[in-house]
């Protein structure tokens, strides 16, 4: 007999394994498809009314990650001078992913407790709120990525086969930000004070993920590999430019290997927060 | 109507809830909530819940609805069985239009899309918000918003109905016919949980009542005698502060 998965089957192998390593699982029934519903119209009538708020509406979307670079490339360009080549492209590949993730980890770091009111209401999964703002984000990066992608034909930077490995690079790019943002909106479930924790995090690792300097220039090849092995979004960034800038492939095992670990990390995150979603809502109800 | 014939459909066992407040404003900053509540809800009745406010009734709405889970007892539900929370405004979000917060609100409760598109007109009738429907929420008045959170709730079927205090608000035009709509779902059979401080409105809509304060269980019974005693204390108390002022 063929195995045929059908819709549900996932959650329903889901289910079963969550059952078997967390006994007495106790939460609210979604069908898998439903969970997807949601998270796409949430997401939507986020950006729309996110849309309707502003004057210039949807332009924001490419608008605000644009003007980021336009204030980096004013600091390092114009002011310190920096001599990197095409330090505009390699600043807009590095800064503009860059914020893709900072932008959806600390909006989603705060999802849960910005929902307490529907929290407070009806027994939903938790993950549904960071995944939310984080598609949210998604369906604006496909924007930028878009535009990214234009400058860099503009620019004379030719599409080539190496491309195709973006499709693993960003897949990756999504876990992690999944992962850190389920993290994160626990977290400050539980304990408001993570909350500047994190966006002193971002500020962090904007410093130290060569955004505007080459983490390859360093000087000294061992720094340089120990910055890529501990930092993901280091490495992350800094595959972006090989792909993109030199048409050389990234590091797969070490890509593969992040890709594991991060999805193994949102699996994790996934049982635990149906296994606390009660506790979580009181938490975000009383904190 | 009898009770006693009917199942239970759900039933709370010693249940307490307890958290950490993180400040110690109360007993070494832990918050009791409830302490060790029991009782059983049968099938087609309508209880009523009573209480001031801040003695626990929403948190143990909220226990039934499984939002929250009792620090120590059990909570136990028929097999299969529903219960969610009927109540003011399911978590507007103040940016989007009515109909865009009504179609999450019936999509959240486990409606498809299609399903919670087609509720939506009948959630603009019945809510009488004309135009407004269409527009931001966070410009909604305090009545137009409790009319447009029972309405999108109303349209919900669940095997549990439990309703917080959302017939209290409105005008007098859609209050009467909000409580004409619960009428005809409790003559229905639903099942339904009611909790309100409104001593009337309790004893003309419920079967039987659960007297709560400071988190444990007063009294409960025959929904007359039960809010009479309720209405007593209360005027009972305002005496004593009266009296209290008096003396001063």
């Amino acid at each position: 007999m063929v195995f045929i998965p059908q819709a549900g089957s996932f959650t329903r192998v889901f289910d079963t394994l969550s059952s078997i390593l967390i006994i007495n699982v106790d939460y609210s029934l979604m069908p898998f498809s439903q969970y997807l519903r949601l998270i796409d119209v949430m997401a939507r009538m986020a950006l729309r009314a996110d849309a309707t708020k502003f004057f210039l509406g949807y332009i924001w979307w490419v608008l605000e990650p644009l003007l980021f670079v336009a204030v980096f490339y004013f600091v390092f360009s114009v002011i310190l001078g920096s001599r990197e080549p095409d330090f505009i492209i390699f600043l807009m590949v590095g800064k503009l992913t860059y914020v893709w993730f900072a932008k959806s980890v600390t909006q989603a770091s705060t999802s849960i407790v910005a929902s307490k009111g529907l929290v407070g209401q009806i027994d939903v999964p938790k993950t549904l709120f960071p995944m939310s703002v984080i598609q949210e984000g998604l369906y604006k990066q496909a924007s930028v990525f878009m535009l990214l992608f234009i400058v860099l034909l503009g620019t004379g930077y030719p599409i080539t086969a190496t491309w195709w490995y973006l499709i693993p690079l960003m897949l990756v790019n999504y876990l992690m930000i999944v992962a850190c943002g389920f993290i994160g909106a626990c977290l400050v479930s539980m304990v408001r004070d993570f909350q500047p924790l994190i966006t002193l995090g971002m500020i962090f690792l904007m410093f130290t993920s060569g955004i505007f300097w080459d983490i390859r220039e360093l000087g000294d090849p061992h720094k340089t590999e120990l910055l890529l092995a501990a930092n993901p979004l280091a490495f992350l960034l800094d595959a972006y430019r090989q792909i993109l800038m030199h048409e050389t492939p990234p590091d797969m095992p070490h890509l593969l290997m992040l890709g594991a670990g991060f999805g193994a990390l949102v699996c994790l995150m996934v049982l635990a927060m149906r296994r606390y979603s009660q506790f979580l809502a009181l938490k975000a109800l009383t904190a | 109507m009898s009770v006693s014939n009917h199942q239970v459909m759900l039933s709370l066992d010693k249940v307490s809830l307890s958290y950490h407040t993180g400040r110690k404003t109360f007993d070494h900053g832990v918050h009791r909530v409830l302490d060790e509540v029991s009782m059983d809800l049968y099938e087609g009745e309508t209880l009523g819940i009573m209480g001031r406010n801040g003695v626990g009734k929403t948190t143990m709405l909220r226990l039934m609805a499984g939002i929250l889970a009792p620090t120590r007892g059990k909570v136990v539900i028929q097999p299969g069985k529903k219960a969610a929370l009927l109540s003011l405004g399911l978590g507007f979000k103040p940016e989007l239009s009515g109909r865009d917060n009504a179609l999450l609100a019936a999509m959240l409760q486990g409606s498809s899309l299609e399903q919670a598109t087609t509720f939506l007109d009948s959630i603009a009738e019945f809510s009488e918000l004309g135009e407004s429907f269409d527009a931001p929420v966070k410009n909604y008045s305090a009545g137009m918003r409790s009319r447009l959170g029972f309405t999108t709730a109303l349209m919900t079927h669940v095997d549990i109905l439990l309703v917080d205090e959302v017939l209290s608000v409105g005008d007098a035009h859609f209050r009467g016919k909000a409580q004409e709509a619960m009428k005809n779902r409790i003559m229905g059979g639903q099942t339904v949980v009611f909790v309100s401080h409104m001593a009337d409105q309790v004893a003309k809509l419920c079967n039987r009542v659960i007297w709560l304060d400071q988190g444990k269980i007063v009294d409960q019974g025959d929904a007359v005698e039960v809010t009479d005693a309720y209405s007593a204390s209360v005027v009972e108390e305002r005496k004593i502060a009266a009296a209290k002022k008096l003396l001063r």
